[in-house]
């Protein structure tokens, strides 16, 4: 891979709480490659959200970033002060939000969020010029100029999510986070709002984290698809190797349980439940609910290995000793 | 509303015995000012039996403000319709008093979105339990209430000893969501109306929960309507399929030919957008082909309520609301492209559903990956 815009190296999130320390994500490394466009999948608390907020720098206490680097095009973020924090959400890494209901203000008119946006970041200009940046934002997600005059409840959740996206486009970050941007939307305003994140990201040239617990979305928009198991990245490979060939048995359980509609079949969920993040098992913290579990998973944590698809399996010793 | 004395239950046209009707129901929903008054067609002139004999899985889907889940409102009876009337068991519901009202309760059961509203937070998850055996008389003594607890909450595959005594925020969702179908399973009622119950869940409980549901269908021989938006679990769980637009059913029958070969430009549009987990199969490129020739137009209730975004749409369209048309044994369409096929008979959409005859479940998991 060429030189990578974000590199992650044992990146560690614990909050620290009454009754222990949770391992929200516990030494998690990826690489991505300009303009890559990489699927972030797992259940609820596997730390998939926690990862993204993390490279925002969006932790919020009794959360912090335990340990690790976040490099972005060889910035450590985890070092940077909160005012040069500031400056790099937004210009450089921004966030497609999970709900676009509750990320815009409900009594200011879309043009003056937006224009905020733009003011905030020392972008002021001539209000003509100004009408003009927000016009050809709102072209690049598909509205018309004069969703700009309209108040977030007079759209709809299709229109708001797109307004989300222009926002996050406004200053052509190198990186754009989006975390389940459309887990409330129906399928046909789901597939226009990812085609729209995928025509703004080809235009600037952006790499994009795309979050989110839906296999399909995944494979209709990632290159690579990371995998998280209880705060680690259990698998990290390209999209048609997740799917035609999964290596880690969560993985392969998670494609398994996944309905579509060539032909009707017995359902298989995953027995079991995620670990208690506040006490993993030593080993691999899949190993209770794995079906091909073995003496060693008990023991010994599996390290992410390979060159480009990645796998953290006792079963793959030849990736292991790669 | 009429107040005319409900006839016997009648026979559909599959010769199934009705348990739960809906009869030419139609749902207004009126904002606005008075002198301004939005009218809000949520359901618009739906007929449909739910009958357990032979018991199916019947599957409502379309977007959000397609009316899907004010139909399953109204045959739980929290929603008394505009016009139509709801019958069970041979009588409307809207005048059932006592016994009979409390019989449709416990028969008509309810699962819910979010395993997490039902609860109130400060009982134990027992009482959702045991407030409903109290209500019902399940049992005569706490011993046998208790067994008859433990064994629903081993049926849907849960241990009694960790779900039992705790509260709702110390479960998971995918476990509240699974008390709940438990608790249907309590009551053993005739009818499950299931409101998008998996769509808050995780993937690995969402196959866990589907299959229960299949299994209360298969074994108790529990009618079951599955209220969804998600096109790919209708087609696993469901024996017919229901697709709403704006209060129109717009296409109805058996699953398999409704999601593999679509014929309403709607539920073309709905299946064309499923994103499919299978990196071969992406979504076809649709941008700049097909543009609606009546996109921008304002749909008024006497046009095709889906005018506006048909790509098929013509004059017709916008001059009537289609009938619905019969185009195969178990297919019905709302749409002009089929006008040759000649109106339905039978305006109860069920009588074009199919039996289970032809979804044989392939037990083969592996095969497909």
């Amino acid at each position: 891979m060429a030189e990578p815009v974000l590199s992650i190296r044992d990146l560690r999130v614990y909050f620290n709480i009454r009754a222990g320390t949770v391992r929200a994500v516990d030494g998690v490394d990826i690489d991505i490659g300009e303009g890559e466009k990489l699927g972030l999948v797992g259940e609820s608390g596997s730390g998939k959200t926690t990862t993204a907020l993390a490279i925002m720098r969006m932790i919020k206490p009794p959360g912090e970033i335990a340990g690790g680097t976040i490099s972005l095009d060889g910035r450590n973020l985890v070092s940077l002060s909160e005012p040069e924090m500031r400056s790099v959400r937004g210009n450089d890494v921004a966030m497609v939000p999970q709900a676009a209901m509750n990320a815009l203000n409900p009594v200011r008119r879309v043009r003056d969020q937006m224009l905020d946006g733009l003011r905030d970041h020392g972008i002021n200009e001539s209000r003509n010029r100004m009408q003009d940046r927000l016009t050809t934002l709102m072209s690049q997600v598909g509205l018309g100029a004069n969703v700009l005059n309209l108040y977030p409840h007079e759209l709809s959740g299709g229109m708001k999510q797109r307004v989300t996206i222009a926002m996050a486009i406004c200053h052509k970050p190198r990186l754009i986070l989006a975390d389940e941007p459309t887990s409330a939307l129906d399928v046909v305003v789901q597939r226009q709002v990812i085609e729209t994140l995928e025509d703004v990201r080809s235009e600037i040239g952006a790499a994009v984290i795309l979050v989110g617990h839906d296999m399909g979305l995944m494979a209709q928009f990632a290159d690579r698809i990371g995998v998280m198991y209880a705060g680690k990245l259990v698998e990290l490979a390209t999209v048609d190797q997740i799917f035609s060939n999964p290596r880690h048995p969560y993985t392969r359980l998670l494609i398994s349980s996944l309905p579509d509609t060539a032909g009707k079949r017995r359902l298989q969920g995953i027995p079991g439940l995620p670990p208690s993040l506040l006490a993993v098992p030593p080993g691999c913290p899949f190993m209770p609910r794995c079906p091909e579990a073995m003496d060693v998973c008990g023991e010994v944590i599996p390290e992410l290995v390979g060159e480009i698809d990645m796998v953290s399996c006792h079963l793959h010793p030849e990736a292991q000793a790669a | 509303m009429t107040t005319s004395p409900v006839t016997a239950p009648p026979t559909n046209g599959n010769g199934s015995e009705s348990l739960l009707e809906l009869r030419n129901v139609t749902q207004i929903f009126s904002s606005g000012p008075v002198w301004n008054r939005e009218h809000n067609y949520a359901v618009n002139d739906v007929s449909f039996t739910l009958s357990d004999k032979p018991a199916l899985i019947t599957a409502v889907a379309g977007e959000s403000g397609s009316g899907k889940t004010t139909l399953g409102r109204i045959m739980l009876g929290f929603q008394r319709p505009t016009l139509g009337q709801v019958v069970f068991g041979g009588q409307d519901v809207a005048r059932m008093k006592g016994g009979e009202r409390r019989r449709y309760r416990r028969q008509v059961q309810a699962i819910f979105q979010d395993p997490f509203s039902v609860y109130n937070p400060f009982y134990k998850v027992d009482h959702i339990f045991t407030v409903a055996i109290a209500r019902y008389r399940l049992a005569s003594s706490r011993d046998e209430a208790r067994h008859l607890i433990e064994e629903a909450i081993s049926g849907v595959g849960l241990r009694p000893s960790e779900t039992l005594g705790r509260y709702p925020h110390q479960l998971s969702g995918g476990q509240r969501q699974r008390v709940m179908v438990a608790r249907s399973l309590l009551l053993k009622p005739q009818v499950i109306i299931a409101d998008e119950p998996v769509s808050m869940v995780d993937a690995s409980l969402r196959a866990t929960i589907l299959e229960t549901l299949r299994a209360l269908n298969t074994e108790l021989g529990i009618a079951i309507l599955y209220i969804t938006h998600d096109l790919t679990t209708a087609y696993q769980v469901a024996d017919n399929i229901m697709i709403m637009y704006r209060g129109h059913v717009v296409e109805a029958g058996d699953v398999e030919h409704v999601i593999n070969d679509p014929k309403h430009p709607y539920t073309r549009l709905l299946v064309q957008s499923i994103p499919m987990p299978d990196p071969t199969r992406r979504w076809a490129d649709m941008r700049g082909v097909n543009d609606p020739p009546f996109a921008g137009i304002d749909v008024t209730p006497s046009m095709c309520p889906f005018v506006n975004r048909c790509p098929d749409a013509v004059s017709s369209c916008i001059e009537a609301v289609p009938n619905t048309y019969a185009l195969e044994r178990h297919r019905i369409a709302k749409c002009f492209l089929y006008e040759e096929a000649g109106s339905v008979s039978d305006a109860d959409v069920a009588s074009y559903f199919s039996n289970r005859d032809s979804s044989a479940i392939n037990d083969d998991v592996g095969e497909k990956m």
